[in-house]
This record gives structure tokens, C-alpha cells and sequence, in this order.
């Protein structure tokens, strides 16, 4: 078996922002003004976007992931299943990863078993499915009541799964999801599709994740929060739920910026991934975090283990580099970090956001070739096999 | 010789009463021989004892709980609408043995006020509406709260920043904050969508107790087009627009807002 899974994760940015953003807009969530959003412009930059996955796929990655977000330039993917429905297409052999949809942002969660179903029978069963709970900004921009999130979240799933597996016609009797008839037309192939969980370490989605051995995804987490998100992942697996977790259930959701030398890597990296974090994830922090997103005990928690770094602009890309949060480098450096995750924190599953902010075509393609080419080998079972 | 101020008349109590299960923190002060009134007050500002609470208590008896979610009175997991406030104030009235009351009620506490009233009509003597939530005037939406932060909101709310000295912290820890974010989830709970009841202003219409609207001239969280239409709704309502003051006209103008009630309340109908 494979060391570690390489999956290309597409955040499809709006990256053309003024030059005056930094000064007039204090959010590029929720409020930017949605004049920004050139169509025309937003027309050719999707044809890129889905031709650098198409590449992903043709050079080996094992999956391709998009997601939903809404009312932002940090991505511009509002319904991902319609971005999932153009990769059916596109993508012939990886598996294409929906991580995720927002369930509790959605008043009909039926929809999204019905939409998975009719992507995994398309696909023919290639679908990953994530669930995700929105980011608290989504809660202002489709003004979902934040302090029944996690509620909708554990039900819709209920009901999603139920949906896909259970012979239907079958009632589903929820506090918040109603449905007389669950009957899904057509039902997806996989049983059910894979489940991911992608999380900002808040205990209860890592208890979840676990609960059900769904893989759990880091996002953007630096060494240390990512190392203390696995260490309760597989203490609740353990002790709570009495199983081993297997490296194929902890996953990490990086950006990399990988170049010949390491020196260009890290210059490659200042001009274009702080984008990512000065610009795209720009949010004001009561956006971010609206009252119930966490239950009090987790935002407690949260506070005091200091995890709202992520919105901590001030940090360098090199601190970004140094505290694990970004992976850069040549790739030799690039197959030591992973390395480490998969010798000493034993996760198995590499989510690359290759594509950040501004960076050209040229550099995104060289960066994908060195991944595919001189990286992903090292990991790959026909060379483990050879070295034992 | 006139009495002094500091009589006894002035001293408050503290206690806890229990409602539902809900330990209710709770201020009482004032004569018990005057008339009782019932002082609910609005988002963030439970837990306080200050002059406009002292001047209602020189010519009523005065109760000021803390409402569940704020203060020091928790929200057990079940509240989770305004119907379950009513009723859980229905039951506080009881607990402290008031038959009928004037219920005043600001901001917040306004829209709950509104409820008990059309809810519990013969529970409620007079109605005091202060910069009251509950209703939706289309074209002049309350400002949202949960989209700033509290330097944001102070400066939204006070017209006199001074005035808002009694908020303000000195130190921040982390319980302060946790505190904070439980009462904004109350807020959010009872008012993220809709924030407010759809079915109040057609029921305000057929309300029996006489009623006053208190609103301040200035005020930039709930627009004074909010006082008027309540005044125009509730039948025989009056409307005082309090000048040089927002939303917060008991911090600011406590004398002039404390009057106005207190006359409204001692004349007769």
C-alpha cells in the first residue's frame, strides 16, 4: 500500500483584488463588493483552473478535490457539486473530492444526497464526499443561525447516509430535517461514497471524525495544532471508540510551494502563497466566528490554545514555513517533510493546495511536475516494496 | 427639609430565585408598598445595578432579573425561542408572587416585554416599550449586532461614550470573553433569523394595557421609525422621542428617561 495518497486540492481563487484592498476592505468575505468579480475575466480563470486539474490528473495525483464557498474572493465555488459535475468530465482516472458541501447552510440536505449520488454514478463511483459545516462567514452570507450549526451538521449527515444506503421509501424524522419520503433516484454506486472531515481542530468535529472513522483533514494548521488534532484523533479512536486509527484516516491540507532550490522555493512563496492569508482568508474576526459556531467550551478552548492564529496576519511566510503551516522547499526538503508526517505522525494523506493567489501558469505546471515526477515516487508502493 | 437620597428606601437586594429549573439571578429595591415593576433588560446588560435602576426604585418596587443567557443567570439548552422566554417569565411573576405588574422592558427585553403583554394581557398594568426589538419596519434594518465588535457596538450605541463607562473593563481574560460569547449566543438564538417576530405588530394591535414608547432621537441600533410605528400600532400608545440621546438613553439621559416613565406610570388612565 501506498505511504501517502497525493490529493490536489483547487481553492479557485479570485486573485485579480485592487491594489487598494489592503487599505479599503477589511474582509474579503461576506461584505468585498461583489464589483470586484469580473465575469469575463472569471470566465478565462475557470478554463485555467480546470485545465490545471485536468494536469493533476494526467500526472498521477490520486485525487482532485474542490469546495463550497460563498460570497468571496478566496474561492469562487458556491455550489461545488456543480464544479465536481465539469470534473466528471474532465478528470478520467483520480478521484474527484467534494470536501466539502456545507451541509447546515443548506435548508434541503436531500438535495446534496441526491446531487452525490448522481456525481458518483457519472463518475462511476469515483466520489469523495466531504462534510463540512461552512465557515462562520457563510453563516452571515446565507444568514443560517449559527448556534444550530452543529445540530444540522450531525443530522443532515444522518439523513445523507441513510439516504444512500438504506432502501427506500423510509421516513426521516429529524429536529431539524423532515421528510416523509426518502427514496433517492438514482443511488450512488459506492456505499456509501467515502466521508472526509476537514476541521480547524474544534474537538467535537475531531470526535465525530472519529466516532465514524472518517478521515480527518487539518486545514491550514501549523506542525504543533496538527500533532495535538491526530494525537486526540487517535486517543478518542483508542480509548472511546475502541479501534486503531489507520494512517488513511488522518489527512493534511497544506499549501506547498516546491521548486528546483530550496532558495527558490522560499522566493517563489513570499511573492505569491501570502495571498492566501493576507488577502484571501482577510476576514473580520466576527465574521469569522459567529456566536454558537463553537460550542463555549471549544471557543474556550480555542482561545486558550491559541488557534485563531490562522487569522494572525502579522505572521511571515518564513514563520508560516517554520511552524508547519506551509510546506516549501526543493524536492529533497519537500520528501523529508512529508516524511515526517508519515514516519513520525503517520498520516497518510498529502491534500496539496498547489494554486495560490497570483502565481502564473508556468510556475503551477513546474510546481505539479516536481510533486509528480520527483516526490510522489518516493512514496509510492512499487518503491517501498524495492527498498525493503 | 427634604429626605436624603441615601434613605433606606435606596438599599437593594440580591438573590436567587428559581424558575423552571433556572437559578435567576435577581435585584430587588424600593418600597414593597409602592407599586411593583419589572425591569427587563436588553442584550449584554445583565447583571447591573445603576442609577436608572435606582430611580425607578424611589417610587416603585423594583425588579431587575437577569434574563436567562445574560448575567449570572444561565439559559439551559432548551430556550431556544421567544415562546419559551414567555412562558418562563409567566413563571417568575408567580414565583415572586406579582399578580400584576408594569413590566418595562428595554431593547431586547422590549420585544420580551411586548410578548408577555399580548401573551399575558391581565398580568401587565402598564407597558413601558424603551428602544424596543420585536417588530421589523421594512427599509430601516436593525443594525447587526453580530458583525462588530464591542468597541464597534459601544460606539453604535452610545451617543456619549462616557455614559458607557459601567461597560467597559478595565481587564480581559478569558472568562470574560466566554461569557460574552454565551450571551451573544443567546442573542443569536432568539435573533439571527428573523430578528424579530414575524406575528408581533399584527398582536401589538390588540393590546389592552396602556402602553409608552421611550426612544432616543439619535438612536443609530434600533431607528426611531421603530418607536413610531409601535406607537401608531399599539392602540392608545404615547411616544416620547428623547433628544441628544440613542439607544441607550437610560445610561445616558437616566433622570429625563426615568421622568418620563415614572410619570407615565403614576398617572391616572
Amino acid at each position: 500500500m501506498n505511504k501517502l495518497t497525493f490529493h490536489y486540492f483547487h481553492l479557485m481563487p479570485w486573485p485579480h483584488l485592487p491594489e487598494d484592498f489592503d487599505e479599503k476592505y477589511d474582509s474579503a468575505w461576506v461584505t468585498l463588493p461583489n464589483a470586484l468579480y469580473d465575469p469575463v475575466k472569471g470566465h478565462a480563470l475557470y478554463e485555467r483552473y480546470f485545465n490545471e486539474i485536468e494536469r493533476a490528473d494526467r500526472l498521477g495525483w490520486d485525487g482532485v478535490i474542490v469546495n463550497e464557498h460563498h460570497q468571496n474572493a478566496y474561492g469562487t465555488m458556491p455550489s461545488p457539486n456543480i464544479m465536481a459535475a465539469v470534473l466528471t468530465q474532465r478528470v478520467k482516472r483520480a478521484k474527484i473530492g467534494i470536501i466539502g458541501n456545507a451541509l447546515p447552510l443548506h435548508e434541503d440536505p436531500l438535495r446534496v444526497a441526491e446531487e452525490i449520488a448522481m456525481l458518483d454514478v457519472i463518475s462511476g463511483g469515483r466520489i469523495i464526499s466531504g462534510f463540512v459545516r461552512g465557515t462562520g462567514m457563510e453563516y452571515f452570507s446565507y444568514n443560517v443561525n449559527p448556534t444550530t450549526s452543529r445540530e444540522r451538521m450531525d443530522e443532515a449527515h444522518d439523513l445523507i447516509i441513510q439516504a444512500w444506503t438504506r432502501p427506500g421509501p423510509f421516513a426521516f424524522e429529524g429536529e431539524h430535517y423532515r421528510y416523509r419520503y426518502v427514496n433517492i433516484w438514482p443511488r450512488p454506486i459506492q456505499q456509501p461514497p467515502p466521508i472526509w472531515l476537514p476541521g480547524l481542530a474544534s474537538r467535537e468535529t475531531i470526535d465525530f471524525a472519529a466516532a465514524h472513522k472518517y478521515p480527518y483533514m487539518t486545514v491550514f494548521m501549523s506542525m504543533e495544532q496538527r500533532e495535538r488534532a491526530y494525537d486526540l484523533y487517535r486517543r478518542l479512536a483508542e480509548e472511546k471508540y475502541g479501534y486503531e486509527a489507520k494512517p488513511e484516516q488522518l489527512g493534511f491540507c497544506t499549501p506547498v510551494i516546491i521548486a528546483p532550490t530550496d532558495d527558490e522555493a522560499m522566493r517563489i512563496g513570499e511573492k505569491y502563497a501570502m495571498w492566501l492569508f493576507n488577502k484571501g482568508l482577510k476576514v473580520r474576526p466576527e465574521f469569522f466566528l459567529p456566536p454558537g459556531y463553537m460550542s463555549p467550551q471549544s471557543f474556550k478552548g480555542a482561545l486558550q490554545s491559541g488557534i485563531f492564529s490562522v487569522l494572525d496576519r502579522k505572521a511571515t511566510f518564513k514563520e508560516l514555513v517554520e511552524t508547519g503551516v506551509i510546506i516549501a522547499g526543493s524536492p529533497a526538503t519537500i520528501i523529508e517533510k512529508l516524511s515526517y508526517h508519515t514516519e513520525v505522525l503517520h498520516a497518510g494523506m498529502f491534500v496539496s493546495t498547489g494554486h495560490v493567489g497570483e502565481i502564473p501558469d508556468e510556475l503551477v505546471l513546474q510546481q505539479q511536475e516536481l510533486l509528480a515526477k520527483e516526490v510522489m515516487p518516493h512514496f509510492r508502493e512499487q518503491l517501498v516494496a524495492q527498498q525493503l | 427639609m427634604t429626605r436624603p437620597e441615601t434613605s433606606a428606601l435606596d438599599e437593594k437586594t440580591e438573590r436567587t430565585v428559581h424558575v423552571q429549573g433556572i437559578a435567576t439571578h435577581i435585584f430587588e429595591a424600593g418600597d414593597s408598598t409602592n407599586p411593583p415593576l419589572v425591569y427587563l433588560h436588553g442584550t449584554f446588560l445583565g447583571n447591573l445595578w445603576l442609577d436608572y435602576h435606582k430611580a425607578l426604585a424611589q417610587h416603585f418596587h423594583v425588579f431587575a432579573p437577569d434574563t436567562p443567557g445574560y448575567g449570572l443567570t444561565e439559559r439551559p439548552d432548551w430556550m431556544r425561542d421567544m415562546s419559551d422566554y414567555i412562558l418562563y417569565f409567566r413563571d417568575l411573576l408567580n414565583v415572586l408572587g406579582l399578580q400584576t405588574t408594569h413590566i418595562v422592558g428595554h431593547s431586547l427585553g422590549g420585544w420580551m416585554a411586548a410578548e408577555i403583554a399580548v401573551w399575558y394581557p391581565e398580568r401587565v398594568n402598564k407597558l413601558i416599550l424603551s428602544n424596543a426589538a420585536g417588530i421589523r419596519v421594512k427599509g430601516a434594518p436593525i443594525a447587526d449586532l453580530f458583525a462588530m465588535n464591542w468597541e464597534e457596538i459601544v460606539a453604535l450605541n452610545f451617543d456619549d461614550p462616557s455614559a458607557a463607562k459601567p461597560l467597559m473593563r478595565t481587564e480581559v481574560n478569558i472568562d470574560h470573553l466566554v461569557q460574552y460569547y454565551k450571551e451573544q449566543m443567546t442573542l443569536a438564538t432568539l435573533a439571527w433569523n428573523p430578528s424579530y417576530d414575524p406575528k408581533l405588530q399584527r398582536r401589538l394591535a390588540q393590546l389592552i394595557c396602556p402602553t409608552l414608547v421611550v426612544w432616543g432621537a439619535n438612536e443609530r441600533v434600533i431607528p426611531p421609525i421603530y418607536g413610531t410605528v409601535l406607537q401608531e400600532t399599539i392602540p392608545n400608545a404615547k411616544l416620547i422621542m428623547l433628544a441628544g440621546t440613542g439607544h441607550m438613553p437610560m445610561f445616558e439621559k437616566h433622570e429625563e428617561w426615568a421622568g418620563v416613565i415614572t410619570q407615565f406610570l403614576q398617572e391616572n388612565v
